[in-house]
């Protein structure tokens, strides 16, 4: 390959799947964290067990493969990858090589550059080796077996990413695609990246890092590591084709070993799993529960008429999305993501929740944002209603009629609720006659509070004028 | 102890034919009703030691039955224990046994070899004086070949049709669990309950059971049979091409329609192409055994390499043997040339005897090219020539059809001779009506 920027990044991303049990087995794949119990003797490799494919697997991964519209295979065969190590069950681990699931999708970052990938396969997950007192200072190893054999996708891009901060933005496109599609879930499936990294300056020699966990932790593991081979060609040592693990707590990566081929596991197909035929019909009725993607949904929404920033944000959260999507058709779309972009972030942050953990549907909005609209309520009344939605669900009319919420006004009213503010705060006058206009909004303050927030600032304003 | 297990006992003190046994087998209702069964050795027995011949699964109880156990402790079979054989299956004369076993001696002569791999499966069917199925495998010819040395029947059904679950692996795409007994009515009893679909075994076939026991009275007037004419050449005894020629015979006298078949490129390729493919497959196999969750363990010392080389080193000559060029031929460089070659071969020789079984119904050959040999004469053996002596049961092992090894009478040293009945894929009934007849 013929390179020309300064850095160049390639990904392969392993992205656990939300099936219930794993991928060769009925064990399940999350629950209890004693160690070794969510095991039976086929993820244990005893002797004389036999896998057999989680189909819900094989669907996760068609739907990741049609959302990246890569070209999907006639037929899924697994591979045996074999090496040492004390965290294979088996001494191999069933993937996939010559024939992987899907090859030649595409995924668009947010500025529009597309990456191109290589590869999306199915493979088993090894266990978990636990090191009781850090991998330097432990002389000895637990392995817990729970996670072996949990369902993994592995996707594999071609090296086009130029800088950290791209493997960061291709990282997190890719977890808005994941969970659109919900076969991942960001609180309880693991997404690990390895990432080959190669610089100008050393004519491009590739060095993987791997262990790489988050988007977050990408951008630091690969400044890390661009920085750590600037250093090195600069001091005139040499990089060495090598795997390196990155080790999230210093922030610093340390070399494992020196890089095997692909070839050198001996791959051989896997005799115990017969091939399966991906049939048209099975690719069809997966496209058929196909969601709308983030992507798509963003352009539908700016065409809509908010701008292409808030169609962006609001399109990122698919729960978010689906509410703004509901809610617009019936109210203001501008009203409607503002409120959706601002005003529920805001809320839901607070009471620390997601919206589907709340009371809060698509017809509370509606309402709320109608009522809005129409100077029936203030936006402040407005907001304490979505911060008791989150946890009770209301009937809105209802509620505003029983709690007396509707926006006063009647002018004579608040006029009485003005006189009495004024009175209240003679030096705010004082300073206002004295053309201070800002000390106005003292008294306005003073009139929303004794209103409990039913008056429309604005109007308040109007009527303190004319009384002064 | 109970009666049987002392029956049991008395004979393998002078056979050495079981690994583990019963003390106290008990029986419980259904067809297998008093009847005892052996079961080699590979097959996981739930709590009951097994180590597939091998030392280095010592002290491993699986924790699970294999689904032929399952489907035979349903139909009230007593299990007496557990048959000796090679270690993971790898030979031909069960010498090849794990370190601190014995090798299981023929019934008919002690001097010689009962075959292998099931060699323990075939000793015991042919010495037990009580009613005895054995549960055997076959990977290459490891249940017609003990079967012919020790004068039974051994019956290998197609690729698929019995589950394999529980089976400890040698070559997953080519293992089979099949029986031996003494009689057809026994050899169909049995694969009327073993076989069928198990969700289990992703390779099992979703194929009804047909009703074997009425098959084995049916006529055998114009039934097609196929003479393997290069199977009685060059290489085979004589007494045995002259044993196996009678056999031929009394099936033309019930009305079978004889036609020589040949198969260039079995007969060629079979033996290079059956052992590369097991090979690659058994080294992946076997590279669980590494001591660290199940079986012997040694000291734990040093790295986990270390630690797995010193575990590893327990296996045999031939299990390290046959690990070390199975992984060779699936190493980058070489892969292309032999692993995948192989499989492309394999391809072929599926489709020469598909075409062959358009002309006839069933093949014929001797299930061995001699009879059982002495102790004595397969120590002068190379490896090579261990390998070759499966030159007849490679084929319809590496195309997944199925077999049988019928006695078709003694050599003049009253040495047993073995009869190859090949039939098409799922076709069992015709080798129980042919098989049946002899």
């Amino acid at each position: 390959m013929n390179f020309t920027t300064d850095v160049v990044i390639g990904l392969e991303v392993h992205i656990e799947l939300k099936t219930n049990t794993k991928l060769f087995c009925g064990c399940s794949r999350i629950g209890s964290q004693e160690p070794n119990s969510r095991t039976c003797e086929i993820c244990l490799g005893h002797p004389g067990s036999k896998p057999v494919v989680n189909k819900k697997a094989i669907d996760f991964a068609l739907k990741l493969a049609l959302a990246t519209k890569s070209k999907i295979a006639s037929n899924l065969i697994f591979s045996r990858k074999s090496y040492f190590y004390p965290d294979l069950s088996k001494n191999y681990q069933i993937s996939q090589y010559e024939l992987p699931l899907a090859e030649s999708g595409q995924l668009t970052l947010s500025d529009g550059k597309k990456i191109n990938l290589t590869r999306i396969h199915l493979e088993e997950d090894p266990a978990s080796l636990v090191h009781p007192s850090g991998i330097a200072a432990s002389n000895y190893v637990l392995i817990d077996y729970n996670r072996s054999g949990n369902p993994l996708v592995e996707l594999v891009t071609k090296p086009e990413m130029t800088s950290p901060g791209e493997a960061r933005n291709f990282m997190k496109q890719l977890i808005t695609i994941l969970e659109y599609l919900e076969i991942f879930d960001s609180n309880e499936c693991i997404i690990k990246a390895d990432a080959n990294v190669s610089i100008k300056e050393s004519d491009y020699q590739r060095v993987e890092v791997k262990n790489i966990t988050g988007f977050k932790e990408i951008e630091r593991a690969l400044r890390y590591e661009v920085a750590r081979q600037k250093t090195a060609v600069k001091e005139n040592e040499k990089i060495q084709a090598e795997t390196r693990s990155w080790d999230a707590d210093s922030g610093t990566s340390t070399p494992l070993r020196l890089k095997e081929s692909e070839e050198e596991y001996g791959y051989i197909i896997d005799p115990d799993l017969v091939q399966i035929e991906l049939t048209k019909e099975w690719i069809k009725s997966i496209e058929s529960e196909m969601p709308e993607l983030a992507h798509e949904k963003s352009k539908k929404f700016s065409e809509q008429g908010i701008s292409e920033e808030m169609a962006t944000i609001i399109s990122k959260d698919k729960a978010l999305a689906e509410l703004y999507e509901a809610v617009s058709k019936k109210v203001d779309p501008e009203l409607a993501a503002k409120w959706i972009r601002r005003e529920l972030p805001r809320v839901l942050k607070y009471a620390k929740k997601k919206l589907e953990d709340t009371e809060i549907k698509d017809h509370h909005l509606i309402d709320l944002l109608k009522l809005i609209k129409a100077s029936k309520i203030t936006e402040t009344v407005g907001q304490k209603i979505l911060e008791t939605l989150v946890h009770t669900n209301l009937d809105i009319k209802e509620y505003i009629k029983a709690e007396k919420l509707e926006t006063v006004a009647d002018t004579n009213e608040l006029e009485i609720h003005c006189k009495a503010a004024i009175k209240e705060a003679p030096q705010a006058v004082e300073d206002y006659k004295a053309g201070n206009e800002k000390s106005l909004n003292f008294i306005v303050g003073l009139v929303m509070r004794a209103t409990k927030g039913k008056a429309s600032p604005p109007e308040v304003l109007a009527v303190l004028k004319k009384l002064l | 102890m109970n009666k049987r297990a002392e029956q049991v006992k008395k004979i393998n003190k002078e056979l050495n034919l079981f690994n583990e046994i019963d003390d106290a087998p008990t029986s419980g209702s259904g067809k297998l009703k008093d009847i005892a069964v052996s079961v080699k050795d590979c097959i996981c027995v739930k709590d009951m030691e097994s180590r597939a011949g091998s030392a280095i699964l010592e002290g491993y109880k699986p924790v699970f039955d294999a689904t032929v156990i399952e489907k035979i402790r349903k139909e009230g079979a007593a299990i007496i224990g557990k048959t000796a054989q090679d270690a993971f299956g790898f030979g031909s004369f069960s010498v090849n046994v794990g370190k601190g076993m014995h090798i299981p001696k023929n019934p008919v002569d002690k001097t010689r070899s009962c075959g292998g791999s099931s060699g323990g499966a075939a000793g015991i069917t042919k010495a037990a004086d009580f009613p005895h199925i054995a549960l055997a495998e076959s990977t290459g010819g490891s249940i017609v070949g003990p079967a012919s040395f020790c004068g039974v029947i051994g019956f290998c059904p197609t690729y698929g049709r019995v589950s394999r679950y529980g089976l400890m692996d040698y070559a997953n795409s080519l293992d089979k669990i099949g029986p031996m007994a003494k009689t057809m009515e026994e050899i169909a009893l049995m694969m009327e309950i073993i076989a069928g679909y198990d969700d289990k075994d992703s390779t099992s076939l979703d194929e009804p059971v047909p009703d074997y026991t009425k098959a084995l009275n049916k006529s055998i007037k114009g039934l097609r049979v196929g003479i393997l004419k290069n199977s009685f050449g060059q290489g085979v005894d004589i007494q045995v091409a002259e044993k196996v020629a009678d056999g031929i015979q009394k099936l033309e006298d019930q009305g079978a329609l004889l036609q020589d078949i040949k198969l260039p490129i079995t007969e060629k390729y079979g033996v290079a192409c059956y052992y590369l493919i097991a090979m690659a497959e058994a080294s992946t196999n076997l590279a669980k055994y590494s001591g660290l969750r199940y079986g012997k363990q040694e000291k734990i010392d040093g790295t986990f390499n270390e630690y797995f080389k010193n575990t590893r080193a327990i296996f045999n000559d031939e299990s390290k043997r046959r690990i070390i060029i199975g992984t060779f031929v699936r190493m980058a460089g070489f892969r292309d040339a032999y692993y995948i070659k192989a499989t492309k071969v394999r391809t072929k020789i599926i489709d020469e005897y598909k075409k062959a079984f358009k002309k006839v119904d069933v093949l014929v050959s001797p299930t061995m090219p001699f009879v059982a040999p002495k102790f004595s004469e397969i120590k002068k053996l190379t490896p090579m020539q261990h390998y070759m002596a499966d030159i007849m049961t490679v084929g319809p092992n590496l195309a997944g059809l199925p077999h049988i090894s019928i006695p078709v009478g003694n050599n003049k040293e009253n040495l047993p001779v073995g009869m190859l009945l090949i039939a098409d894929h799922l076709k069992e009934e015709t080798l129980m009506q042919v098989g049946n007849k002899l």
